[in-house]
């Protein structure tokens, strides 16, 4: 149940933009889609909302072939779209709407929603005069307001400062926490760490990785270290074979080729007078696994 | 049908609540009015345009013999005095300088001839010869003349008898109406159908531009998208028509004088079914330029490429137009009865056939299914190809382009 590419396919002009990706999305939460640009991750999402009909493969969602009647979506686009002109309430009720809801429902929604994401005060302002935060936030809007169960977002946090991205990130826990399935294609890595359990990366149409996110980190074996002391350990970390690869204050970030190194290192600064603030043996981020994997 | 109309009325608040077509409308109306008090202005800047032209009429010699007075009773706007006394080209400008009179004619007898000299202050301000006065003068002298050779009363009216001039036509139909309505009805009809039209693609390039159309088309379906904003637009395009007309027959009982239109328009020609008939190929005229519009709309990503995108329309529409409109120079030819049948031309000619009353009914409903079997070929090329081209955010399509989009069957 729940979404399952099988073999889908998609071609432009000869060239395989999509090329046989499959992944299923069988539990409620957040899936990672990532790629570099041009890997076929728009085309894809694209597909999925049936804006584009595959050239071969599956799309299903619950068992059922992916069409607009059969699925309740929301969508965030990677490129950003508001009608500049017209009133940001007048916009989030056309697209209420046209989702099927019923007016007093709609005007509920946008209210609570609003609210949460701090933007009541420009629901009468044109759109065009909201800062692209604002503007990302209200697009965010039309995505959530009709109680999708499938929800994509595309660069949902680009653009955003820290505290519009906190804001956001609160109503995405409060969307998995209610049990949507929700696609998040991103290229800043830290999010898609903080709130996928399953990936897929994509590299020129082609699937080059995908599964559990934990497990597939837990095949990679350890490769860094993060070291705080009080004094410089330069001396002790080369006794020990071991790579610098930051050194800024006494704050190291070191690459290890396994945990033992680690060890040992742990070892000799132990036997020294060094104070250690931080010792931390680090499995490779999602963000090294991508260049591994796409960056050759 | 839901969202057709939740389409249509985003569609109908978005027109109308911009500046632009606040101002527009604002701008339209004053004219109408304007247009209407056009005489009541004429007067107020021309206060002796309702002052007869003082005309002195000179017979030096006394040729006439003060016959010419019979000239006084003619009903024409001229205060007219006749003077036997010798008065010269320089008497006369001396009077036309003191505004003692506006011109002048003087007789005079050159051999068998009767010689006239009009003389008026300045010749480039001459709007008409006052051809009943001289046309007067010649039958005057005429009947002086016949009277000296003593004719009886019926030799007399053997010579000179009464005209009867009768028209008659050898086609059966016969045409009502003037020009003038043409004109007016057919450059409406255009300008309504052209201007709601080429809404509809401005719209459909501001949606792709702006990138709202990705949210959009996963909202609901191209074809809700395409023809709920076409039939939005073709809604705010009736009412302002109507609202133009109300204007204009309030300005009319208003400002018009009783009876001022009826040597310009024969009021008995604009029957409600003539209105009906203009309000459906208004209806159906806009929908097959709409669409076109539509397809020519979504084929552009930049505002700056809509005009070129939609100069094959433009030129299309133009000669639909002034196929109907130099036709119905001749409104019996073939070639008008053509043209009242194209899907291009036909919203232009039809009308103004009916209205001409030369139209048959058969004729009426075999150009309304050509249009409505129009409307439903182009609505579905039209939606095919902007299903494809509206997230193509590359270069503008080219007509090869489209058509490949059409063939396409994976859409």
């Amino acid at each position: 149940m729940g979404l399952v590419l099988e073999n889908v396919r998609k071609s432009y002009s000869g060239k395989n933009v999509v090329d046989n990706i499959s992944f299923n999305m069988d539990k409620p939460g957040v899936f990672g889609l990532l790629g570099t640009n041009g890997a076929g991750k728009t085309t894809t999402i694209r597909m999925i909302l049936g804006i584009i009909k595959k050239d071969s493969g599956s799309i299903t969602w619950n068992g059922k072939s992916v069409e607009r009647k059969n699925v309740n979506f929301g969508y965030l686009p990677e490129e950003r779209g508001i009608y500049p002109k017209i009133k940001i309430y007048d916009q989030l009720m056309y697209f209420a709407e046209l989702k099927g809801m019923k007016k007093q429902e709609a005007e509920d929604e946008i209210k609570k929603w609003a609210e949460k994401l701090q933007v009541s005060e420009y629901l009468n302002m044109q759109a065009e005069k909201l800062s692209k935060g604002n503007q990302q936030k209200i697009q965010f809007m039309t995505a959530i307001l009709h109680d999708p169960d499938l929800i994509i977002l595309d660069e949902p946090f680009s653009g955003l400062d820290p505290i519009n991205s906190g804001l956001l990130k609160d109503v995405i826990i409060e969307l998995i926490n209610r049990g949507k399935y929700i696609i998040m294609s991103s290229h800043q890595m830290m999010s898609i760490e903080e709130f996928c359990k399953d990936v897929v990366i994509l590299n020129k149409g082609k699937t080059v990785l995908s599964g559990n996110l934990n497990e597939i980190k837990s095949k990679y074996p350890a490769n860094r270290i993060n070291l705080i002391t009080n004094k410089n350990v330069d001396d002790i970390i080369k006794k020990c074979n071991i790579e610098i690869y930051i050194n800024k204050e006494n704050q190291y970030e070191l690459k290890i080729n396994s945990e033992a190194d680690g060890n040992k290192l742990f070892k000799e600064l132990s036997k020294t007078d060094v104070e250690v603030t931080k010792f931390e043996i680090m499995k490779p981020s999602l963000n090294d696994i991508f260049i591994e994997k796409v960056g050759k | 049908m839901r969202d057709f109309l939740t389409v249509a009325k985003f569609t109908i608040n978005d027109v109308v609540r911009r500046k632009s077509f606040i101002i527009s409308n604002i701008i339209m109306f004053a004219i109408i009015v304007i247009l209407f008090n056009v005489p009541n202005i004429m007067k107020a800047f021309n206060v002796n345009s309702d002052e007869n032209t003082k005309l002195l009429i000179v017979d030096n010699e006394n040729i006439f013999n003060g016959n010419l007075e019979a000239i006084k009773q003619m009903n024409i706007p001229y205060d007219i005095e006749i003077t036997n006394d010798n008065l010269g080209f320089d008497n006369i400008k001396e009077k036309i300088n003191n505004e003692e009179i506006d011109e002048a004619i003087i007789l005079s007898s050159k051999e068998n001839n009767i010689s006239m000299d009009y003389i008026v202050d300045n010749l480039m301000y001459v709007e008409n010869v006052p051809e009943d006065i001289v046309s007067a003068i010649s039958n005057i002298y005429t009947n002086m003349q016949i009277l000296k050779l003593g004719l009886s009363e019926e030799e007399i009216k053997s010579i000179s008898p009464n005209f009867e001039f009768n028209m008659k036509q050898t086609e059966e139909q016969e045409v009502q109406g003037n020009n003038f309505v043409m004109m007016i009805l057919s450059l409406v009809l255009f300008y309504a159908i052209y201007f709601y039209a080429y809404q509809v693609s401005t719209s459909i390039t501001t949606e792709k531009t702006s990138k709202i159309i990705e949210t959009l088309v996963t909202s609901t379906t191209p074809k809700v998208i395409v023809l709920g904003k076409t039939i939005g637009m073709c809604i705010v395009g009736l009412f302002q028509i109507i609202a133009m007309v109300i204007v204009a027959l309030i300005s009319k009982n208003l400002f018009l004088e009783e009876g001022m239109l009826d040597g310009i328009i024969n009021l008995e020609n604009l029957t409600p079914y003539l209105a009906i008939i203009a309000i459906v190929y208004f209806i159906l005229g806009y929908a097959v330029y709409a669409l076109l519009y539509a397809l020519t709309g979504s084929t552009v990503s930049k505002p700056e490429d809509v005009q070129s995108a939609n100069g094959p329309v433009a030129i299309v529409a133009v000669l639909g137009f002034y196929l109907a409109y130099f036709t119905m120079m001749n409104p019996t030819s073939e070639l008008n009865k053509i043209a009242a049948l194209l899907p291009i031309s036909s919203p232009f000619c039809m009308p103004f056939r009916v209205m001409m009353g030369i139209a048959s009914t058969s004729e009426v409903i075999i150009s309304v299914a050509i249009l409505l079997v129009s409307i439903l070929v182009v609505a579905k090329i039209s939606i095919k190809i902007y299903s494809q081209a509206i997230l193509n955010y590359g270069s503008k399509i080219s007509f090869k382009d489209a058509f490949k989009l059409y063939k396409n069957k994976n859409v």
